[in-house]
């Protein structure tokens, strides 16, 4: 297969990816951590079942990985204030009560395996202390009270 | 006392060039923050490929938005531990930018040595960049450590709120409450 070919179908499992599953998930981090999901933790290697047997193997890992890695890029890129947003909608969608989602997260860190494998080590440092930052924000908010916009109105869970 | 007047030639010498690159930085911070707004819209056409660009980075770890979004919500505990976690990214990059800085240079003198035609202004030219960004990358890291990810804007700040003290404590301008430094004239 040629370089060409091989891109042009690489494209296709992308959008392939991106029409069928990423879109059903409504929020950046949400698809950042299901994305992670979908990455073996001793191999680092990705694999999805429905995109290989549509594609190859290697063409699902490429769009697997090529998909992580946007993602991540944008939530990097979002603004401290963008990021309390979308953890507050990946809250909503997660259907864990608030205080207890915002403890287990500042305790046990799930978000550090959510980051993509050989990208810069200074965006890595800025995602993870965001989100450190974004963490303390939702739980001051919690602690805040009515005064703060509720995190209700549960959006659909995936698949749904 | 013969030496007086060198050491108070050299310290405002040392003062000049720090504000110089106080300037430059501040300046080609403020490009950055106005290329990031244009750039938005064509990062969010765009479906793949998408790599965070350097200079995005450094506007994102050191823009002033995520400081006055943290500062907005009135908590000091808040606010402490947002300054030190961005402290601590800040300086990540620029000691990471020094160290890269250090091995590109390594690297380009030992391929310099087996060089024969060696153009002596481009090495002195490179050499010179290359000490003006080691001297800037090691005074951010006193300005990051000593005030916070954003120094610049605090410093600018700072002088001007002592530039209005100054003034008023003068008594031959006490009528100036409420006259801003140049430039700001035309507020109504």
């Amino acid at each position: 297969m040629s370089t060409a070919t091989k891109l042009v179908t690489m494209n296709g499992a992308y959008d392939d990816l991106l029409r069928r599953t990423l879109s059903g998930i409504p929020c950046d981090l949400a698809r950042l951590i299901y994305l992670a999901s979908t990455r073996d933790y001793n191999s680092g290697m990705y694999h999805h079942e429905g995109l290989s047997a549509r594609y190859s193997t290697a063409l699902a890992r490429d769009a697997l990985q090529t998909a992580h890695r946007d993602i991540f890029f944008r939530l990097v890129a979002l603004s401290l204030e963008e990021l309390v947003g979308e953890m507050e909608s990946y809250v909503r969608m997660s259907r864990e009560a608030p205080i207890g989602f915002v403890h287990a997260w500042q305790e046990l860190e799930p978000y550090r395996v959510a980051v993509p494998m050989e990208v810069d080590a200074t965006m890595v440092q800025l995602f993870l202390s965001n989100i450190r930052v974004a963490l303390e924000v939702l739980r001051f908010r919690q602690e805040r009270g009515p005064a703060c916009p509720p995190v209700s109105s549960p959006l659909p869970l995936l698949g749904q | 006392m013969g030496g007086s007047p060198v050491m108070s030639t050299s310290i405002f010498l040392t003062c000049g060039v720090i504000l110089v690159f106080l300037l430059r930085l501040l300046a080609s911070g403020r490009d950055g923050e106005d290329q990031a707004r244009v750039a938005a819209p064509e990062r969010t056409r765009r479906k793949s490929g998408y790599a965070l660009q350097s200079r995005e980075l450094v506007f994102r770890i050191f823009s002033p938005g995520d400081r006055d979004f943290v500062s907005s919500l009135r908590s000091p505990q808040l606010l402490r531990m947002y300054r030190e976690e961005r402290r601590k990214v800040a300086l990540h990059w620029v000691r990471r930018t020094s160290r890269e800085v250090g091995e590109i240079m390594r690297t380009h003198r030992l391929i310099s040595r087996q060089s024969h035609n060696l153009n002596v202004a481009t090495e002195a030219g490179l050499l010179l960049q290359y000490l003006e960004l080691r001297s800037l990358c090691s005074l951010l890291v006193l300005l990051i450590s000593i005030f916070g990810p954003h120094a610049l804007n605090d410093l600018a700040t700072y002088a001007d709120g002592l530039y209005h003290r100054l003034a008023r404590a003068l008594p031959e301008n006490a009528a100036v409450d409420g006259v801003a430094p140049s430039g700001n004239s035309a507020a109504p």
